[in-house]
């Protein structure tokens, strides 16, 4: 008399929770999620094809343009990448400076991230503190290069401008409240019944189908293995940084919130060396005016805040213009773990789940 | 009512209907603007501060009022005070949208029932036990007669109350499901089931006032929870306060149990569809329903008129000010809880349905039946 039929669903494009334009075909048995598949591209702008149309030094414009919530990382994959392809050794300072600003995107990254988790999850508050710290780290972008997202903030070679007077002072006040702060964060999570129960064991991910699927970054770190290219491959002044990789085992959702409240801190410490030992000098390497490619190709892995964010870079001999360029984007393969984690799951562990995985559109379809 | 004519109990309720009505309709777009504004302050924020056309005409002027009015210490506070008007006339002037796969009759209908469900409920509720005021002999038909702010002092109130309150998840689930859409249907089961489950506790919360007090009069069961309560029945008034509240937030549909329309999950659950006055009226409906949980609330544990809660008043009584009914402080208590439902709001996260569903069967049923049983003791005992 009555039959038993698998609704579909679509979540998103148009969605409060699905963090941009991504959509997923979900079918659901009552609240269970049957099958899940996330479909992309809603975003695509062709920034790997655009930027073989363009030179070297015009290619970083789009990498702001990836990942929009840590362009400042991504600026930087593409100077090193493009340093490494030439062969440019960059002056000290400028990696310092480069550093620090990187450690202060994955601030602004991990807080807005830490943002919408808390308000898909319902702690609607934790979103306006984290966007007020989050203000502060823009202002230091603002300050430092004169935009708050898309920052293009590095030069092929090292950087465009100096510190601007007024900008260490603005950084240790920043330093000063930053980890009271996080504090704060934490009173209103971390030892939260709801939010332990909506996150603990949601969205398991063990550690050998993390590494099967390529996932990266926190999320593979809170799986308990402690792969961090900032440690593994070391770039930019992190070989003379002092920091841990925080990981935990359980491999849940609540892990990766600690996981990254852990990351913050680190970066909090990365940047006070950074303020403290920050060398004198150029800021910037002698460079010819136009750079043309030998017959190469590089690989240059960085640690974004989402994970490895890996440059293919193939040069063509006597051309302006990269042959090849491709983008190891970290959130495009975490996300395709994201099937395996919610399938099974309830359609509120959907959401903690996208929200744990830190998807950006922008970098997902580039 | 002794001794009154049928026009004069026609005539005093629709005065006291009029007056019930006037207060829930200043009270409740005051609370949505108050929670913008405590939100707001939670949040490290502002809250609504102005109102559109910010240089020109009227609402210029009464911007740049605001303006000059927020630098005041105090008045900072109200400041945003005409946005809830605004609101009102966004609600009532916007397009409003029946989607062609809808069935337009239960879509019309399924909001003014959950409006009229939550409404109607006020028709028993008493914030005073006794009369506000009396009307002057002059007065024609009325005169002589005492105004008490409750519109029918009826010996069931309670049971009166439940079953009308219990009638708004109809408006609910029927919105949800003549949408004819995934997400408010997928808002609408979840609201059927959460609803009706915590209607369980919520009525059992309600039934140790009952007996304890031994009557369904809204009016007799406060003065006597209020005053009459042997001490070691305190405590049960006290954890039926909390199992109550909670169901209460369950009942209204509140953060953090606001599964039906749970925004980041469902969109905007049940009433996704709606949109203009009709939503309007959902979004009434569960400010009032906040209200009435909030005087049922300190009527039956917070000791209503009376200052002290959980039948505290009996320690101080004939102590001026503080030991005296007065509808002030029922009216304050009011304000306070409807203050904690914004609190909660601003504080905590939500739970996961199938998480609701187990604090309903497995903590706070529990709690209630032994309560109930409790409850029965002392009163027997007694």
């Amino acid at each position: 008399m009555f039959k038993n039929e698998e609704m579909e669903i679509n979540m998103g494009p148009q969605h409060p929770s699905t963090h941009g334009v991504l959509r997923l075909k979900l079918k659901l048995d009552g609240e269970i999620i049957r099958h899940c598949r996330p479909v992309i591209g809603y975003l695509h702008r062709g920034v790997e094809k655009i930027c073989e149309n363009k030179t070297f030094f015009q290619g970083q414009v789009w990498t702001d343009r990836m990942d929009y919530c840590s362009a400042v990382a991504n600026n930087l994959g593409w100077a090193e990448a493009v340093e490494k392809l030439f062969g440019i050794t960059v002056p000290r300072r400028a990696k310092y400076i480069r550093t620090m600003l990187n450690e202060y995107n994955r601030l602004a990254s991990h807080l807005i991230w830490l943002a919408t988790h808390a308000l898909d999850i319902g702690a609607m508050t934790v979103f306006l503190y984290a966007f007020r710290e989050r203000e502060a780290v823009l202002d230091l972008f603002e300050a430092f290069c004169g935009a708050r997202l898309t920052t293009t903030a590095f030069r092929i070679g090292g950087l465009r401008e100096d510190l601007p007077p007024g900008f260490e002072k603005m950084a240790r006040t920043f330093q000063a409240r930053f980890l009271a702060c996080i504090d704060e964060y934490e009173t209103l999570l971390t030892e939260n019944r709801i939010w332990k129960k909506r996150t603990i064991g949601v969205g398991i991910l063990k550690a050998d189908d993390a590494i099967a699927m390529g996932v990266t970054g926190p999320v593979l770190r809170a799986a308990g293995v402690p792969y961090d290219i900032r440690k593994a491959f070391p770039y930019a002044a992190y070989d003379e940084m002092e920091f841990a990789i925080p990981t935990k085992p359980e491999a849940d959702t609540y892990a990766r919130y600690l996981v990254r409240l852990e990351e913050m801190r680190q970066s909090h410490r990365i940047i006070n060396q950074c303020l403290d030992g920050l060398p004198e000098g150029p800021v910037m390497a002698k460079l010819p005016k136009i750079l043309r490619a030998e017959v190469n190709e590089v690989y240059h892995p960085t640690e974004c805040p989402k994970g490895e964010l890996g440059y293919y870079l193939v040069g063509e001999k006597g051309s302006t213009n990269p042959y090849r360029f491709h983008v190891r984007a970290p959130g495009f393969i975490n996300l395709q773990a994201l099937p395996m984690m919610v399938e099974g799951t309830l359609v509120a562990d959907v959401i903690a789940t996208i929200g744990t995985l830190d998807v950006v559109l922008g970098e997902i379809d580039r | 009512m002794p001794n009154m004519t049928l026009s004069q109990i026609c005539v005093m309720a629709i005065l006291q209907a009029i007056a019930v009505v006037i207060f829930i309709f200043i009270v409740v777009p005051l609370t949505t603007f108050a929670e913008r504004k405590v939100l707001g302050y939670l949040q490290d924020r502002l809250g609504a501060t102005r109102i559109a056309g910010h240089h020109v005409g009227i609402t210029g002027t009464l911007n740049r009022g605001m303006w000059r009015m927020g630098k005041l210490p105090f008045f900072s506070i109200i400041r945003g005070l005409p946005v809830f008007v605004g609101d009102i006339i966004k609600l009532l002037v916007k397009e409003d949208i029946i989607p062609d796969k809808a069935d337009r009759m239960i879509f019309m209908v399924a909001p003014c029932l959950s409006m009229i469900a939550s409404i109607v409920v006020f028709a028993a509720i008493s914030f005073y036990p006794g009369a506000l005021f009396t009307f002057p002999k002059a007065f024609p038909v009325v005169g002589g007669l005492p105004f008490t702010g409750c519109i029918s002092d009826m010996n069931v109130g309670l049971l009166f109350i439940l079953g009308v309150a219990s009638v708004g998840v109809y408006g609910i689930v029927l919105g949800a499901w003549a949408s004819n859409s995934k997400y408010p249907l997928l808002g609408g089961l979840r609201s059927a089931a959460q609803i009706v489950s915590y209607e369980v506790p919520l009525t059992l919360s309600l039934l140790v006032p009952v007996v304890l007090s031994g009557s369904l009069n809204f009016n007799e069961m406060t003065l006597r929870t209020a005053t009459q309560m042997p001490v070691y029945a305190m405590p049960l008034l006290f954890v039926g306060f909390f199992v109550y509240f909670t169901c209460g937030f369950a009942e209204t549909n509140r953060t953090p149990f606001d599964m039906p329309e749970a925004e980041n999950e469902l969109v905007a659950g049940f009433h996704t569809e709606y949109s203009g006055m009709r939503f309007g009226l959902f979004y009434l409906a569960e400010y009032i329903n906040m209200i009435v949980v909030s005087a049922l609330c300190v009527g039956f544990f917070l000791g209503g008129p009376f200052l002290f809660p959980f039948g505290l008043h009996r320690f101080f009584v004939g102590v001026p000010v503080i030991g005296a009914p007065n509808a002030l402080w029922f009216v304050l208590k009011i304000l306070f809880l409807l203050f904690t439902f914004i609190w909660v709001r601003g504080t905590i996260p939500r739970y996961r349905y199938d998480q609701i569903m187990a604090v309903a069967w497995k903590y706070l049923i529990p709690i209630t039946l032994v309560e109930l049983a409790a409850a029965a003791i002392i009163r027997f005992a007694a």
